[in-house]
């Protein structure tokens, strides 16, 4: 599902990168955590294409991102879900019309529109936000928001990053378990995060980034303990 | 394909509102660029086409000398008519003349019993309007010849002032449409990086990118036709203000070959302001928006 085989990318004399292989199969649901700066972002973009690898190779869904041509990636895109971290909801649109506004970019006709969006937003749980403006939402609300544009087209891929900046813990929690119940459906999903707490309940496959490498990899566990040694050394 | 139509025709209107001022500045600049270089054509034309119909651009009048005979008016026409440059020579005797002119003056002034004080006279016609004064000076150092008379005068008069509208009309409506290329230009860009979020929306849920940089693109072509039309109405009332005008000043001029149809105006600058916005905005969205 998606593959990265010794992947560096350099800004400048920066790694932002440095050497990182990783697999994720499909049907899985892999928290990638780390604190700022460690490269999840990074790695996000490479896996929906807004960036290239200086060298090594990414593949996503079957299709090399390393050397994909530009009039291929939006076919490519359709096929993720991509929950990002900035920009999430379009702020002078309903959440109806959110969703409905990502379908009809990629061509859907309305009466598809229509379903789709009502078979999302049952899912997520926004059937009475439908009608509201994104500033009307909770941050828990709007988040689900996202993901429900993200899901609309019913991707076998769901990459969110940060979907639980700025939410308390058991908003944090019901996101997660969203995402959760999308990855029983059949998709797979990639979540990066430093919340610590829903990482440790969610008991998921933990990557875990620092400066630009990948440090550990759990099949089944809890927030790593060498990040917390990392950080508790950079406090001191 | 109605849905999809709808959605890009939507995504325009969304950025034409969005921007008021920057997109009343845009028009107005394509609006009077396209002022210049439509009033410029409208009068160049008319000045063209003044041109080809002066008759002065082919033809002298030889008047001959009093003195001189039918037979040798008719001697100096046979010689005329010889030379390589002259297409058509046609001699107008003097009574044919007097009645012609009593005639045209016979509700002023009777000359009924005046003798006739006019003399033959040859019209002659080059084949070339460049070789008239070369073959008028010719003419007018034979003995019999009194005057030659041709319009090289107006003709150069017209061509100096179709040259200036020509200069004045590329020079400032160029510099203008420069201008609002720019400014078009601009204002695209500005509209990209206020509708950001919808353009990595789009980009990220997998919209092409000829569809999402389809409605800039549409927006700059709406602004250009916004403008020519604006122009055209302005030109045309102008046009016809001016017209008469100068009518009313020389009346002689309403003889005057016909000028620009309007419906060229009207179909013209409005698709010039299309095919310029539609260009500046395309390449602003070739710039600015990426996926």
């Amino acid at each position: 599902m998606v593959e990265l085989k010794q992947v560096s990318v350099v800004y400048g004399e920066q790694h932002a990168l440095r050497r990182v292989s990783l697999s994720v199969e499909k049907g899985e649901f892999v928290f990638l955590v780390g604190a700022t700066g460690a490269g999840k972002s990074t790695l996000f973009k490479l896996l929906y294409g807004e960036l290239r690898p200086t060298e090594g190779e990414v593949w996503v869904l079957g299709q090399p991102m390393h050397r994909i041509k530009p009039r291929e990636l939006p076919y490519l895109r359709r096929r993720m879900g991509i929950v990002p971290q900035d920009y999430p909801l379009l702020p002078r649109k309903t959440v109806w019309e959110n969703i409905a506004y990502g379908l009809r970019a990629i061509g859907y006709n309305e009466s598809a529109v229509r379903q789709r969006v009502a078979q999302v937003l049952a899912l997520v749980g926004l059937n009475e936000q439908a009608r509201q403006m994104p500033n009307q939402l909770s941050g828990g609300e709007a988040q689900r928001a996202a993901i429900a544009r993200a899901i609309a087209n019913n991707p076998p891929l769901l990459i969110a990053d940060e979907p639980t900046a700025n939410l308390d813990p058991d908003t944090s929690w019901e996101i997660i378990e969203l995402l959760m119940r999308i990855n029983l459906r059949g998709a797979t999903v990639i979540v990066s995060t430093h919340n610590r707490a829903i990482v440790d309940r969610a008991c998921q496959r933990v990557v875990a980034m620092d400066r630009g490498q990948i440090l550990s990899d759990v099949p089944r566990g809890g927030y790593p303990i060498e990040l917390d040694r990392l950080h508790a050394t950079v406090m001191l | 394909m109605i849905d999809r139509l709808r959605f890009v025709l939507m995504e325009t209107w969304e950025s034409l509102t969005r921007n008021a001022t920057m997109q009343a500045a845009a028009i107005s600049t394509a609006c009077i660029a396209l002022i210049l270089l439509g009033g410029a054509g409208m009068a160049l034309y008319k000045l063209d086409a003044t041109a080809q119909s002066l008759p002065g651009q082919f033809e002298a009048n030889v008047f001959l000398k009093m003195s001189a005979t039918r037979e040798q008016a008719l001697q100096l026409k046979a010689q005329l008519e010889a030379m390589p440059e002259i297409e058509r020579v046609t001699l107008t005797p003097r009574e044919v003349a007097w009645e012609q002119e009593k005639q045209k003056l016979a509700e002023d002034v009777n000359l009924a019993d005046l003798p006739n004080p006019l003399p033959d006279k040859l019209t002659v016609r080059v084949r070339d309007p460049a070789l008239l004064p070369a073959v008028a000076e010719r003419i007018a150092q034979s003995p019999l010849v009194e005057e030659v008379i041709d319009s090289r005068k107006e003709l150069q008069t017209v061509m100096e002032l179709s040259r200036l509208v020509r200069w004045i009309g590329l020079g400032a409506g160029g510099l203008l449409l420069m201008a609002s290329l720019i400014l078009i230009y601009n204002t695209v860009r500005l509209t990209i990086a206020s509708r950001q979020r919808e353009v990595r929306v789009m980009a990220l849920l997998g919209a092409t990118l000829r569809s999402i940089r389809l409605p800039f693109v549409l927006e700059g072509m709406t602004q250009g036709v916004a403008g020519g039309a604006l122009a055209a109405t302005l030109v045309l009332i102008a046009a016809a203000f001016i017209s008469d005008y100068f009518v009313r000043q020389w009346p002689f001029l309403r003889d005057m070959p016909p000028g620009l149809p309007p419906y060229i105006v009207i179909v013209g600058l409005p698709a010039l302001g299309a095919l310029m916005g539609g260009l500046c905005a395309w390449w602003a969205t070739r710039r600015h928006v990426h996926i």
